[in-house]
């Protein structure tokens, strides 16, 4: 029986064999993972396909255990020799986003603008009359003191049904009821910027800015956009609201005098009035560009008379625009 | 995320479940689903589960058919995500027009952040080779070959993909002993014909024998599966979205040479650079303590010490 074909195949399967790379193995070994960038031999590729992409695998891997034998290692008694391979040098996405500082409570804002550092409380109270410490609150907690008196002196101006320790009893459940409400607070305001901030994404913030432009941009004509042609799916503008004085202004009417005095002033001193275009009026000449509108809008007015539809559209907008 | 009801922790059981799932500065595994689409063929069925006996145990399968079309309509992914606390899917679909699909999808904060569509051409599953096996939650290499993982962004993706589905988890401690097996991804050379060339994705054991020198002899045998791809669709992923997932946090040195930020309870250095560790003892039982053993000591219970003794 002839085996030697058959070792050749054994050997050719199991082989230790590397092969020459052009650019050496690059190898991240945070990952475990080696990468060979030098092209693939296309005539070794097609010609015998497992053979060759088994001569690369075993380059690369070669390359990569030989990387992480030379770190330094620790005995383990379980495992043997144990590295510690270097931080990845390959970055892969994250499966989250990064952990966000926790929101501050409105108390440490507050106490942050104020320079207040904080105070940790110890859960015990020292106790004069028992001469010993005792827990601040919970059980046999010194906020219930008052409560459990068996005797309480009655002071100038209690009612004599009044049971004190039910009014102790109360005033410690509103304080209560009260840190809950705000702690409930702190909790929604903390989660509504934390979402806020994380579904904005860039694309929305730049449509809220084109937005916030537009609406700007319509309300700067001579009626403050009233009469302009609505686009459509466009953005109604919010927040925006006329103001009016009070009737009867609570400072005095000293302000509403002054107010209309200045109005008088400004006109009799001509601040608000146009500044004439300089170059255009001379005496005697005619101003082109006033001429060119005026004879435009003659124009415009005959068309509207004379044309059936085509000049509808601009008419009724001026029509409106009369009402 | 909004199909999705907040859950307010009734316990403290809950409450460390929850947290577990919220953003961490260090991360956990990712986990990846296989789930199967309404079709789908011998060869992806295949496929399929070999690549998940190679991601056990972190790894999901879904027993049943799901209607999903991931490049349509990814949103049940999504919701499959958020659900699972998992961010890497594998779907697999046959159709006409793309026969033996494989979806590769990544997830970043619930939501798809890139795709990779391959078909299978080849397949030899792990059962059709007679060769030892890696065991259960074995720490796979990683090698890839060919310059187009470099250099084409077709291939990074891709490239970056499967790192990502079994490597991408960096580990502090390994045993050197516990390398088992290899995988192996080769994308073939461009050429004319193949624009976009085939994808070859090879695992084998790892035997390493004694060289001489330090570092050990390597010896492969093919284990298996044995797939080679062609490549279809490719969705890329958002910039905006990609360089929030590429952000990393700012960790102490000291705690990365710890392992890498994981926080472990009552483990100090002290001053002088030793590990001190503090441990839990319960209380000690006294009362059954063997003290000294004494005549005088005895317990006599005839006969109780008596008045008559002090004469």
């Amino acid at each position: 029986m002839d085996v030697s074909q058959e070792l050749a195949d054994y050997a050719a399967k199991h082989t230790t064999q590397v092969l020459e790379r052009s650019q050496p193995v690059q190898v991240d070994m945070g990952l475990l993972a080696a990468f060979d960038n030098t092209p693939i031999d296309p005539s070794e590729y097609s010609s015998d396909l497992d053979a060759h992409l088994l001569q690369l695998t075993l380059t690369s891997t070669q390359a990569l255990i030989s990387a992480l034998f030379a770190l330094p290692t620790t005995p383990s008694a379980e495992h043997g020799p144990v590295i510690r391979p270097p931080v990845p040098s390959t970055i892969l996405p994250r499966e989250k986003p990064l952990p966000k500082p926790k929101e501050p409570t409105k108390w440490e804002r507050f106490a942050q603008a104020k320079g207040i550092s904080h105070k940790k409380r110890d859960k015990k109270e020292w106790d004069e009359e028992r001469q010993e410490w005792v827990a601040r609150w919970g059980r046999d907690g010194k906020n219930k003191q008052k409560e459990e008196e068996w005797a309480t002196p009655v002071k100038a101006g209690m009612e004599a049904d009044q049971d004190p320790a039910a009014t102790a009893r109360a005033e410690r459940k509103a304080r209560t009821a009260k840190n809950e409400k705000q702690h409930r607070s702190n909790l929604a305001q903390a989660a509504a910027s934390s979402s806020a901030s994380s579904r904005r994404t860039a694309q929305q913030a730049r449509a809220a800015d084109l937005e916030r432009s537009m609406l700007v941009s319509k309300s700067a004509t001579a009626s403050m956009g009233k009469f302009d042609k609505s686009i459509e799916g466009e953005p109604k503008s919010r927040g925006v609201k006329r103001k009016f004085d009070e009737n009867v202004p609570k400072a005095g009417w000293k302000g509403e005098k002054e107010g209309l005095l200045g109005v008088l002033k400004s006109v009799e001193s001509g601040l608000g009035r146009k500044e004439k275009r300089k170059g255009e009026t001379k005496e005697g000449e005619v101003v082109v560009r006033k001429a060119v509108r005026y004879h435009d809008r003659e124009e415009r007015l005959k068309a509207g008379r004379g044309g059936a539809g085509g000049g509808r559209g601009r008419g009724g907008a001026r029509g409106r625009g009369r009402k | 995320m909004s199909m999705l009801r907040t859950i307010k922790p009734k316990n403290a059981r809950v409450k460390r479940a929850l947290e577990k799932r919220e953003p961490q500065a260090v991360e956990n595994e990712k986990t990846a689903i296989f789930v199967r689409g309404q079709s789908t063929s011998e060869k992806v069925r295949k496929a399929m589960q070999d690549l998940y006996a190679l991601k056990r145990p972190h790894a999901i399968n879904f027993s049943r058919k799901n209607d999903i079309h991931p490049f349509e309509d990814a949103s049940s992914l999504e919701f499959f995500a958020s659900k699972n606390d998992s961010s890497l899917f594998v779907t697999g679909l046959h159709s006409k027009k793309r026969p033996h699909d494989l979806v590769f999808t990544r997830i970043f904060d619930g939501r798809i952040l890139d795709m990779v569509e391959m078909g299978i051409e080849e397949i030899r599953t792990i059962s059709e080779f007679e060769s030892p096996k890696s065991s259960l939650g074995a720490r796979p290499l990683m090698v890839f070959h060919s310059d187009l993982f470099d250099t084409h962004p077709t291939y990074q993706q891709i490239k970056s993909t499967l790192l990502d589905f079994y490597n991408g988890h960096p580990v502090s401690d390994i045993p050197l002993n516990a390398v088992e097996h290899v995988i192996s991804i080769t994308a073939g050379p461009i050429s004319d014909t193949a624009p976009l060339p085939r994808v070859h994705l090879r695992v084998y054991t790892v035997k390493l024998l004694a060289s001489g020198s330090h570092a050990p002899r390597t010896q492969l045998t093919e284990m298996g599966p044995s797939i080679d791809f062609s490549i279809r669709r490719i969705q890329t992923a958002d910039e905006e979205m990609m360089r929030q997932a590429l952000r990393r946090p700012k960790l102490a040195k000291s705690d990365v040479e710890k392992g890498l930020g994981k926080k472990r309870k009552n483990i100090e250095t002290d001053e002088m650079g030793d590990r001190v560790g503090r441990i839990h003892l319960g209380k000690q039982d006294l009362s059954k303590m063997q003290g000294r053993k004494m005549k005088g000591l005895k317990v006599r219970k005839e006969k109780p010490v008596s008045a008559g003794e002090e004469e």
